[in-house]
């Protein structure tokens, strides 16, 4: 790869018949930028972590180390007489687990997200490409892989996808 | 129509158009004279909010109208009142991302902070009633001088851990839905000291499709974690009522009740937002007349299902026929406090019904005092929760009755105006109104029209 076509995009629908096009084309994908969620097939290449899984995981695994520890505090390390309730009285001592317990599967999930979404990165290098700063606000971007030689044909093939805006980066 | 477009107007179906209509507004553009002076009037109500409470903690909960008998007092109510409304956010959030409901979008971002705000007001009223707020700590568990450890049985150390983890997650939930908004906020012309803010807590997001893909994922799965976490929060509250053995308070419906009534004064708030929002942020083509039909039946279910909970408790004291049971109701309806019952019943369970009409559903003023009416009624509840029972409790020697003072009322209306000034606060800084989402309904409703 010796170039960079990138293409912006007003709207959807162009966007994925860029993305389609693209495909048909078997030219490689380097990046595509939406201002909102878009599903395509394979777009997006990997497959998002599981991170209800590791909500789940984390909120259980919080919820048992707090019931634990609630039990060691109540009935070992100060066992305390309370109008002679039962010292391992288990219906209350569920109530602050559970709640600590969904609150660890919230951060859980923060966690497994900014690792998978790869954040916080503050610095990188889609942040020189001036159309990727227009794709948090309106338009769908996409960046094809290609030789300086069949540049222009890539672009002309977004352009018929309907590309607002085009242009060849070369090395 | 197509359902997308109910939402819309034809103005704002242009992605442009909704970034410039919700970050437009933000620091870059000039605070409007009404701002202004809205920021300084609940700031000095929040000043003599402020001194109220510096004067209670310098000479004690005497100041307050607590007695032996109602030693919860304004405190407590207003704590269970805050923290019904800072309920309603989250789960209105969730539980309309769950059902795939598109009007959520208009509304989700300013009910998240709301109950942020009001989660936060509440916490402080617990602390405020310890009468030795300095040692609110000992409710978390950490190893102390006297290897003492929390009471777990207390209802007090549940409201800790409720209010803490609800409030903390209610954050997250937040900030996630943020960050996507905070990174176009990043990348339009502006301060560049507001840019470099915004860049920072938008994590170096780009709107890659793995990173949507993901971020959507956490969002959904935080829905579905929100939904029973609310429930059980609310729930806690009733449970500091309902685990106790007095006349009105030991009642298994009361975990349930109570989270209906904090849907419905958060949802009250909720559309008094809305109505200044749209008006003062000029957002009325994304706040559409549909969106406030759609809250107006949402306070027309939670009414009727408030007049249904209120039968039931009273049913129930008639049908036990236990004496002190009997002698409470009859206090409610004809005791000094009868008053607040029956503003309570007109402003949470009358003025509801008026919804039943379409045209009222989508008038402002209507919409203006029935919510404002929901807000006043469910805080005599709260207040009734408290006075009533503790007024006449068992013991007839114990019995009496609850005067609030200045320095209570103006502990509260202290609280309304930091309420009020944090939210004019964030509404120069974060968009109310979620972009992206607006712009995924739009990009809808387009490709319906053209279909």
């Amino acid at each position: 790869m010796t170039a960079l076509a990138l293409a912006s995009f007003d709207r959807e629908a162009p966007f994925r018949e860029a993305v389609a096009r693209a495909g048909e084309a078997d030219r490689r994908i380097v990046g595509l930028w939406s201002p909102y969620p878009v599903e395509i097939g394979n777009m997006g290449e990997e497959v998002a972590a599981p991170i209800p899984w590791i909500a789940l995981a984390g909120g259980w695994g919080a919820a048992i180390l707090f019931y634990a520890f609630t039990w060691w505090t109540a009935t070992q390390a100060y066992p305390f007489d309370s109008g002679g309730r039962p010292l391992h009285s288990w219906p209350v001592f569920l109530i602050a687990p559970v709640e600590f317990g969904a609150l660890a599967a919230g951060i859980a999930g923060m966690i497994a997200f900014l690792v998978r979404a790869r954040l916080a990165r503050l610095h990188h290098p889609a942040f020189d490409i001036a159309e990727v700063e227009r794709a948090s606000s309106e338009h769908f971007v996409i960046a094809l892989a290609c030789d300086a030689e069949d540049g222009n044909e890539v672009l002309a093939l977004l352009l018929e996808a309907g590309a607002v805006h085009s242009r060849l980066v070369t090395r | 129509m197509s359902d997308a477009a109910r939402w819309l107007l034809p103005s704002v179906l242009d992605h442009k158009a909704i970034t410039d209509a919700i970050a437009g507004p933000l620091v870059e553009g000039r605070a409007g004279k009404r701002w202004w002076i809205a920021m300084l009037v609940s700031l000095l109500v929040t000043g003599v909010g402020a001194v109220a409470t510096g004067i209670s903690f310098e000479y004690g909960p005497g100041l307050w109208g607590n007695n032996s008998a109602v030693v919860w007092g304004f405190p407590i109510a207003n704590y269970v009142w805050w923290i019904g409304i800072g309920n309603a956010g989250t789960l209105i959030s969730a539980l309309l991302l769950l059902t795939r409901q598109k009007w959520r979008n208009a509304i989700n971002r300013f009910a998240e902070a709301m109950t942020i705000l009001a989660v936060t007001i509440a916490g402080l009223f617990p602390i405020i009633h310890l009468g030795r707020p300095m040692y609110f700590y000992w409710m978390a568990p950490y190893s102390n001088t006297m290897n003492l450890w929390p009471q777990w049985r207390s209802a007090l150390v549940w409201d800790f851990w409720a209010i803490l983890s609800y409030l903390l997650f209610s954050l997250l939930f937040f900030y996630l839905g943020l960050i996507p908004d905070l990174a176009t906020l990043r990348d339009r012309e502006g301060p560049r000291s507001w840019r470099r803010i915004w860049g920072a807590c938008a994590l170096g997001w780009q709107g890659t499709p793995a990173q949507w893909r993901t971020h959507q994922r956490l969002q959904r799965t935080m829905a579905v974690i929100a939904t029973p976490l609310v429930c059980s929060v609310h729930s806690i509250v009733g449970l500091d009522f309902a685990a106790s053995l007095m006349p009105g308070w030991t009642e298994s419906v009361f975990p349930p009740y109570f989270v209906v009534g904090a849907y419905f004064s958060g949802f009250a708030m909720v559309v008094l937002l809305a109505l200044v929002i749209r008006s003062a942020l000029g957002l009325e083509a994304m706040i559409r007349p549909a969106h406030l039909d759609a809250c107006a039946r949402m306070l027309l279910a939670a009414g009727s299902v408030m007049l249904l909970s209120y039968g039931s408790e009273w049913l129930s004291a008639l049908w036990t026929g236990e004496a002190a049971d009997l002698r409470f109701l009859r206090f409610s309806f004809t005791g000094p406090y009868s008053g607040l019952t029956y503003g309570m019943i007109l402003g949470n369970c009358l003025l509801p019904q008026l919804f039943w009409s379409p045209t009222l559903r989508r008038s402002v003023p209507v919409l203006a005092i029935v919510s404002a009416g929901v807000l006043v009624g469910m805080y005599f509840e709260r207040i009734l929760i408290i006075c009533n029972t503790l007024s006449i409790g068992y013991v007839p020697a114990a019995w009496t009755l609850y005067v609030p003072t200045l320095i209570d009322a103006l502990i509260l209306l202290g609280t309304g105006g930091l309420f009020v000034f944090a939210f004019l606060l964030l509404a120069r800084i974060i968009p109310l109104v979620p972009m992206y989402e607006i712009r995924e309904l739009a990009e809808e409703a387009q490709m319906r029209a053209a279909a």
